[in-house]
């Protein structure tokens, strides 16, 4: 779903990522872990084009994006992401932000549009929510509202940066929940996040990125029970 | 004291019908100069943020030349220079100079407020495949304009004092018959005082609903 190859991605004199390889399968979870400064979020924004690579290749869903040549509104429209500050539109309701990118993006009609943010919000337990506005709700509820307004897309594949990580620590459970019912309707999802937990019983792959490289790669029991790099074992413990 | 209050009193009883249809003078232009000023300070402020260069560079010397050089030079420099090539009004050359003065101001505002959206917000809308100018026109430019309300009110109460200065090229607004009225009645300590009660209770009346508009609007958005 999501091949890259020899990401290399510079800030300055600062080197992020140093030739970075990942394949991501269809329906599959993928979890980056690291520590911070470690280049998992850099290496998620390159995945969306909210970061140009410097070196290396992006190719999403079969298609090798050239970042010169394509359009790469229509790419981003199929890679959903979701941040770790939501980004909510503050100037317009709940399901006035579900339903802006369908409406101006794929011109789908108004009522039909409103049927599908409203199924949308059902899906996040938020459509009583409908009419308010952003600022109203908790941190919790943003982060969901946030997540239905990129499912509104239809996105092929979503990409999670931190979305806990700005959550009072009682309404991170809400989040990863419907996280969780995504991943098992099938949705292809690339997540970084310190949540361990979730990590554990929903990642299909968990992938350790540090200064910039990717040093291990594996499924849940054996990252956690079997590390092959010390690093990897220090930020377990670290973690755990 | 009583005395002074007295001829104050006078001068008001005697010059308020003038003053009231000189005060509708003054406030036309100031909404002249003020929409007007905004058209401009939107068209610079987009030619500030557009990465053009060329565009960049002749924003900057507008704002630069405006807000490098007094008004009333502006004024007589416009009045002068548009007389000279298209006959109109006093009225109309001296709302003019106040819209293109207040155009560098408001193109700062705007930029400002622009500038000062979060980033992430541009980035949310990106990444749900809005393109540049969906993003601009649906996310980011109304925000933009929420947050320029305040210091645009601000600039409209600048500008209805400012507009006093356009009495130099005999347009009849409240300053220009309260010059008059001192000069004929010999009593320019009273008549400056009145036309500055008028000036106070004018900006007092406007900084009041300014800020009622300002809170009706924090109410539930942002």
């Amino acid at each position: 779903m999501i091949i890259g190859e020899n990401i290399h991605k510079s800030f300055g004199d600062l080197e992020v990522l140093k030739g970075v390889d990942l394949h991501v399968q269809p329906q599959e979870v993928v979890v980056l872990v690291g520590v911070s400064g470690s280049g998992k979020s850099t290496l998620l924004r390159c995945f969306n084009f909210l970061e140009m690579i410097n070196e290396g290749s992006i190719t999403i869903d079969g298609k090798k994006v050239d970042p010169k040549k394509d359009n790469l509104t229509k790419i981003r429209a199929e890679v959903g992401m979701v941040f770790q500050h939501f980004n909510l539109f503050p100037h317009k309701t709940v399901l006035e932000n579900v339903i802006e990118a369908p409406l101006t993006v794929k011109k789908m009609n108004k009522e039909k549009a409103k049927k599908l943010g409203l199924e949308l919000l059902e899906k996040v337990g938020l459509s009583d929510k409908a009419d308010v506005y952003p600022s109203k709700l908790s941190g919790g509820q943003k982060q969901r509202v946030a997540i239905a307004r990129s499912l509104a897309m239809e996105p092929k594949v979503m990409l999670f940066d931190e979305p806990t990580s700005a959550l009072d620590p009682e309404l991170v459970g809400e989040v990863l929940q419907v996280m969780k019912q995504l991943a098992e309707e099938g949705m292809t999802m690339v997540v970084v996040t310190h949540e361990m937990k979730f990590a554990k019983e929903v990642a299909d792959r968990i992938i350790m990125i540090d200064q910039g490289t990717i040093i291990e790669s594996a499924d849940p029991e054996n990252f956690f029970g079997n590390p092959q790099h010390e690093r990897t074992r220090q930020f377990i413990q670290l973690v755990e | 004291m009583f005395e002074l209050f007295g001829t104050v009193f006078e001068v008001f009883m005697r010059t308020y019908p003038g003053f009231l249809e000189a005060t509708v003078v003054t406030l036309q232009l100031t909404a002249i100069g003020v929409i007007l000023g905004t058209l401009i300070g939107l068209v610079f402020a987009l030619m500030k943020i557009s990465g053009s260069k060329i565009l960049q560079w002749i924003a900057n010397v507008y704002i630069t030349v405006i807000r490098g050089t007094p008004l009333i030079v502006q004024i007589m420099f416009l009045y002068f220079g548009i007389v000279e090539i298209y006959t109109m009004s006093n009225f109309w050359a001296g709302a003019i100079a106040l819209g293109v003065h207040n155009g560098a101001y408001i193109a700062e505002i705007f930029r400002g407020a622009i500038q000062g959206v979060d980033p992430g917000q541009r980035e949310a809308s990106m990444s749900l495949g809005m393109n540049r100018k969906q993003t601009m026109q649906r996310i980011v430019f109304p925000q933009a304009l929420r947050r320029s309300i305040p210091p645009l009110g601000n600039q409209f109460i600048i500008t209805l004092k400012d507009s006093s200065l356009v009495y130099i090229i005999g347009v009849s607004e409240i300053f220009s018959l309260a010059n008059r009225e001192a000069a004929q009645s010999f009593q320019p300590f009273e008549s400056f005082l009145v036309v500055a009660l008028y000036y106070l209770v004018l900006v007092m009346i406007f900084t009041y609903l300014l800020r009622w508009y300002e809170n009706r609007l924090d109410v539930d958005k942002t």
